[in-house]
């Protein structure tokens, strides 16, 4: 068992030597990420002009969803894992993992949790900057469970996140271009995950089918926990469903490993 | 005349290339589609809860969203794909290649490839303009359609200049990767009506940054009638912009090195 554990352990210590030499890379796209607030911004803002409250809920605490947002895609998102796969793949990179006891996605997992470590720690820098505009705009409720909640919501959400990386990564067993599909289901992720509106303030009968989506606990979910968009009913139903999915979609990553190892050619000594 | 007949070569070889990729392009027009589909459904779930953002109603909004679509799929079929590849280009000394074409540099490096998934989806942004203008009830007369398609192109020079000056910062840099990122953050803002913005983000993103000019301008001149101050003055912004893309540019090839040996 430990030596199973020293052999990942390694792998996360690859990915964060590796990962931090792109820490310049992180720090960018933290501070693109503070465009992205600062339109949040101006568009909730003009929207709250007119009501005090949207959804039972008022400007601060929706930019407070937003920042949250951009904290945890930091921490727990997928950024171009499902790229790396693909490259591994089509250069034959993952012939050296078949002959070694080593289980890819393991591997893989490693490396990612690794990387999110640096991205997370990253874009924390630019968010201490801004913090003295936005600081009155943070409001999060008090409640010691939410923050006990969102630890495992986080965990389930990070494994949704890359087992969908993987999984489109693996679809280079089958198609020469991944990136079409990729950005395909990025549009997807990006409403039905939350990132464009928080979900609640859909129609209530659309919000009850997205809630058994895979993408409803990708950011959503933890984000809704932390900052008190649901209640404990839903939070209890959710921790049910987001479980669902991680089971779905980790025994999906095998399966087309598994079927994708049966098409793949390794060329080359 | 000349150069026309080099753009048409490139638009023949990018129609080609498309009819041999088919799955390519039904995906890529999937992918636009569905990203269209994002930015109409933000708007439809927010006016869910108010009637109006910064003074606009909820199909006026729909025509901002429309419009600032339109410029955007007619940049990403004319130019994206080219300015794209040029920071790596520049970087991996392919951009020798340009050099050697009968014109110039900017020119052959710009239209190259042709992207028939943006243009097609630039029909279907005219569609949600067109739908909108319909829900509003608006009867827009030649004039103000004229107007209005010439803002579009003002527009688009605008967007292509800041995508320029942004490339080009790879004649400068090392590693420019992800610097295209930069774009798409900027066009977030372009969505939004002008009122919406006060103070620093006024003065950056409408006055410094055009970008919300650019969406809101035609919008605006098919609710309320087309104005020849505005166009004039989106027009006389597009060529100064243009006019600096194309000094940094020629700045930048200057310093241009290539990479071989």
């Amino acid at each position: 068992m430990i030596a199973v554990f020293s052999k990942y352990k390694q792998a996360f210590i690859l990915g964060l030597q590796s990962n931090l030499v792109y820490r310049w890379n992180f720090l960018a796209r933290g501070l693109f990420s503070l465009l992205h607030l600062a339109a949040a911004f101006i568009l909730w803002g003009a929207i709250f002009t007119v009501k005090p409250t949207i959804g039972g809920f008022n400007l601060a605490q929706t930019i407070t969803y937003f920042v949250t947002l951009i904290i945890l895609q930091f921490f727990i998102g997928a950024f171009n894992e499902d790229y790396q796969i693909s490259e591994e793949i089509r250069n034959g990179l993952i012939n050296q993992f078949l002959l070694k006891p080593i289980n890819y996605y393991l591997y893989r997992f490693s490396v990612f949790v690794a990387a999110r470590l640096v991205s997370g720690a990253l874009v924390l820098i630019p968010l201490i900057f801004i913090s003295p505009w936005i600081g009155s705009y943070l409001v999060f409720p008090h409640d010691m469970w939410r923050l006990l909640c969102a630890i495992p919501a986080m965990a389930m959400a990070a494994i949704i996140q890359f087992s969908i990386a993987y999984c489109f990564g693996m679809l280079s067993f089958w198609f020469l271009e991944i990136q079409g599909f990729v950005i395909l289901s990025m549009a997807v992720e990006t409403a039905l995950g939350g990132q464009a509106f928080p979900l609640d303030l859909m129609p209530k009968a659309i919000f009850n089918i997205a809630q058994y989506l895979p993408f409803f606990y990708q950011m959503y979910f933890p984000a809704a926990i932390i900052t008190g968009r649901i209640g404990p009913e839903l939070i209890t139903q959710g921790f049910m469903i987001q479980a669902f999915w991680v089971v779905v979609l980790l025994c999906t990553s095998q399966l087309l490993w598994v079927r994708g190892l049966k098409r793949h050619t390794a060329v080359g000594g | 005349m000349n150069y026309f007949k080099i753009w048409l070569a490139g638009a023949r070889y990018s129609l080609v290339r498309t009819m041999m990729f088919r799955g390519d392009f039904f995906i890529w027009s999937l992918v636009e589609l569905l990203w269209m589909g994002v930015n109409l459904l933000l708007v439809a779930v927010i006016y869910q809860h108010t009637p109006s953002i910064a003074g606009w109603t909820q199909y006026q909004m729909v025509m901002l969203v429309g419009t600032g679509m339109l410029v955007q799929r007619l940049l990403m079929g004319f130019f994206w794909t080219n300015l794209f590849e040029l920071g790596r280009n520049v970087r991996s000394g392919a951009f020798d290649f340009f050099l050697s074409q009968p014109g110039h540099p900017l020119f052959m490096a710009s239209t190259r490839k042709l992207d028939p998934d943006g243009l097609a989806n630039s029909f279907v942004a005219l569609g949600v303009v067109i739908f909108a203008a319909n829900k509003l009830n608006l009867h827009p007369s030649v004039l103000d359609m004229i107007g209005y398609t010439l803002v579009i192109f003002a527009g688009l020079a605008i967007h292509y200049s800041i995508l320029v000056l942004t490339m080009s910062l790879s004649f400068w840099l090392t590693s420019t990767s992800g610097i295209e990122g930069t774009y798409f953050a900027l066009t977030e803002f372009s969505r939004l009506p002008k009122g919406a913005f006060h103070g620093l983000a006024r003065l950056v993103f409408v006055w410094i940054l055009p970008l919300v000019v650019v969406s809101n301008t035609p919008a605006e001149i098919l609710f309320s009638g087309f104005k020849l101050s505005w166009a004039l003055g989106l027009v006389g912004i597009a060529i100064i912009w243009l006019s600096v893309a194309i000094f940094v540019f020629n700045r930048g090839l200057k310093r241009y090195a290539s990479a071989s040996s």
